[in-house]
């Protein structure tokens, strides 16, 4: 396994576990209305999306730099991955444009929910990020 | 279209059966890079192509050559 291949498995993990978490404190600490009320609860979920952004975002820059361990490969296989993000990013986006016109027609959009918007989109690019980099290698390795 | 061949894998064994991890050091690539051009998986840029042939110490097409759909070697 490659090293940046390594880590994009360690990045895709570390994203699943990372929203596991986020729904699970936004759901323990009371949902959406608690979420407009309660100003520490809304810190808490501003410190685990910008402090599992930065380990995200970490992972990956950290070796990068490193030219003993990403080579022209690596970061062919690396620049494709967005096209996989991008998607990922436009889907999840359809559905929240969809889904908040439709609940919402004719009233103002809370704005838990754009919060919510948000965070969903950041988390779909971090998954579809690491997958990308995942089938790019599968795909190098079978097709060539 | 064509497709570009190498003789990597054979060289490594005439030059005193050199281990990829030690041609992707001199080449200045990983040892997966080296395992995917030896199974023809991946094209080199001409820079590592080069860099490839210079590890050899011989010149660039003696280490690549490029087949055409009709099957002559250039």
């Amino acid at each position: 396994m490659a090293p940046l291949q390594k880590r994009a498995f360690y990045g895709l993990i570390f994203s699943i576990a990372w929203v596991i978490a986020m729904v699970a404190v936004f759901i323990l600490k009371g949902g959406a209305n608690a979420f407009d009320e309660d100003q520490s609860f809304r810190l808490i979920m501003d410190s685990i999306w910008v402090g599992g952004l930065i380990v995200y975002l970490a992972l990956f820059y950290t070796i990068l730099r490193k030219s003993k361990l990403v080579d022209e490969r690596d970061k062919l296989i690396y620049d494709r991955s967005p096209r996989a993000q991008w998607l990922a990013v436009i889907f999840a986006l359809v559905a929240w444009i969809i889904g908040l016109s439709e609940g919402f027609r004719g009233q103002g959009v809370p704005t838990v929910y754009l919060y919510l918007m948000f965070f969903t989109i950041l988390s779909v690019s971090s998954i579809a990020g690491s997958i990308g980099i995942l089938v790019g290698y599968w795909r190098m390795n079978r097709n060539g | 279209m064509g497709k570009v061949k190498n003789r990597i894998r054979r060289l490594r064994f005439d030059q005193d059966e050199m281990t990829q991890d030690e041609l992707a050091n001199k080449a200045g690539c990983t040892r997966q890079t080296i395992i995917a051009l030896e199974q023809g998986k991946y094209v080199p840029s001409i820079e590592l192509a080069f860099r490839i042939a210079r590890a050899f110490n011989i010149p660039l097409e003696e280490v690549f050559q490029y087949e055409d759909s009709q099957g002559g070697v250039k």
